[in-house]
């Protein structure tokens, strides 16, 4: 095997590892308020989401053209840069499941490519500005677009309707948040799943193993399309829990105020020409649908660490990124050593999740997803209290 | 830099907009058809006929719905 089909191989590996990690983390966007109002049973509502996941990734026919949308400078980016930044990405990605934070796996893929590049290229293969525009000012306006929205159609809907929370209201409630949890679906597969064809078309070309200029070879569409619907059925029950328990006790009506919204303003940023996060998009939604029903408790604290986590998400993914280049820019040994340490951290996390697991089966039993089963007991029970 | 940052305010503001008054409207038009369908619930068993409310309350939804279709019409590149 020679090097460059080892490099490309690893490289494609690697992006279907992200890309499923980009599914379970994302698979509570669409489905998270619509598990919590039992609008629909936990393994079904994921099971919807996976497959229209998976249609998304086959229906959209405009594959990404560049890896990062010109954040980063493509002609410098080498396939070794993209699958550093991939695996910052990744771990970072498992980072924020472990502590159950919905993050965008956009912005950790950014990050990860940044960081890598920066190590491997030096400053000037970062395009500064772009980061600013393209993703520190949307990730601003995103969850106050979403979260004004959401709260003002929940307000109205609670002033207009008294008894909204009642029967048989509340059964009409959730069955239109399964219609807009689905679109929420569908709308992702699109968009995120073609973002990992994309990434996997170019590095082909990058290696010589595709002619330029053409679209994503069927093999990737399908695997990309698959990875992404495993990790959506797989579930993501950490972050899962947090957006349709822990940020506010989300009721039918506030399911289907949030999964509107955040329908509305995902299809009216990509139809717009300015992209917007759908983690952020949704969480701001909850936010928002929380704080327009009187007496929801919305809990700041979970939201504040949500909103830390999006501030780390760009640094912290481009950090391991930028380690990760550090290592496997050396050669074929560091390439190995880079990819030996995603899997073992990769381990790691996951063991340090099985301490206080999250299933679909105890998703709506509690509001915190802690890391320290004894220890943060104590925590729990202070953040139920009313603030 | 920073100074040749180019921000699409317009995009921007449009975005915005278009997401408060689509959610807005169409949770609107939805809760309106839910509460048609409670108050026509009431009449029947009030022995009153439920007549125009449920009409209402079922056209209310089927907009709704509609406006779903055009969502799904919206996601799916094939068609535009």
């Amino acid at each position: 095997m020679t090097t460059t089909l080892f490099v490309v191989a690893l490289v494609v590996l690697t992006a279907l590892v992200f890309d499923f990690t980009n599914g379970f983390h994302d698979s509570a966007n669409a489905m998270a308020t619509s598990v919590a109002t039992g609008a629909l049973r936990p393994r079904t509502a994921v099971l919807i989401a996976a497959v229209l996941n998976v249609v998304g990734a086959f229906l959209s026919t405009e594959v990404a053209k560049t890896i990062s949308g010109g954040i980063v400078n493509d002609p410098v980016v080498t396939p070794v840069m993209i699958f550093a930044g991939l695996v910052g990405a990744i771990l970072w990605n498992l980072t924020t499941w472990l502590f159950g934070l919905p993050s965008s796996s956009s912005h950790a893929l950014f990050g990860g490519l940044i960081g890598a590049v920066v190590v491997g290229a030096g400053t000037s293969g970062v395009n500064f500005s772009v980061i600013v525009s393209k993703v520190l000012l949307p990730a601003l306006v995103a969850p106050v677009v979403a979260g004004l929205a959401a709260g003002l159609a929940t307000y109205l809907i609670y002033k207009w309707m008294k008894r909204a929370d009642d029967e048989p209201a509340a059964s009409w409630y959730r069955r239109g948040q399964t219609i807009s949890g689905s679109m929420v679906a569908l709308a992702h597969g699109t968009s995120d799943g073609q973002k990992t064809m994309g990434v996997i078309t170019l590095v082909l070309i990058t290696a010589g193993y595709q002619e330029s200029g053409t679209g994503p070879q069927f093999w990737v569409i399908a695997t990309a399309g698959l990875a992404i619907g495993l990790g959506t059925y797989s579930g993501g029950w950490r972050i899962m829990r947090t957006m349709g328990k822990g940020i506010v006790d989300v009721n039918a009506p506030q399911g289907l105020a949030a999964e509107t919204t955040s329908a509305a303003a995902i299809l009216a940023s990509s139809h717009m020409g300015f992209g917007l996060s759908t983690t952020q998009v949704c969480a701001g939604s909850i936010v928002g649908s929380g704080v327009g029903r009187k007496g929801a408790d919305v809990r700041w604290r979970t939201t504040r660490k949500m909103v830390y986590g999006w501030l780390l998400t760009l640094p912290a993914a481009g950090l391991m990124g930028g380690i990760a280049a550090a290592i496997a820019i050396t050669g074929t040994i560091g390439l190995v050593v880079v990819f030996v340490a995603l899997v073992a951290g990769s381990a790691t996390i996951w063991i340090i999740s099985r301490r206080a697991p999250v299933s679909s089966e105890n998703v709506n039993d509690s509001r915190d997803v802690v890391i320290n089963p004894d220890k943060s007991t104590v925590d729990s029970e202070k953040s139920t209290l009313p603030a | 830099m920073i100074d040749d940052v180019k921000i699409d305010w317009a995009s921007l503001g449009l975005v915005a907009v278009t997401t408060v008054v689509a959610a807005v409207s169409i949770i609107g038009i939805f809760s309106v058809g839910v509460a048609a369908l409670g108050a026509a619930d009431t009449r029947v068993a009030n022995g009153q006929r439920a007549g125009i409310t449920r009409i209402v309350g079922f056209a209310c939804l089927a907009i709704a719905g509609l406006i779903a279709l055009y969502g799904i019409y919206l996601i799916i590149p094939v068609f535009h």
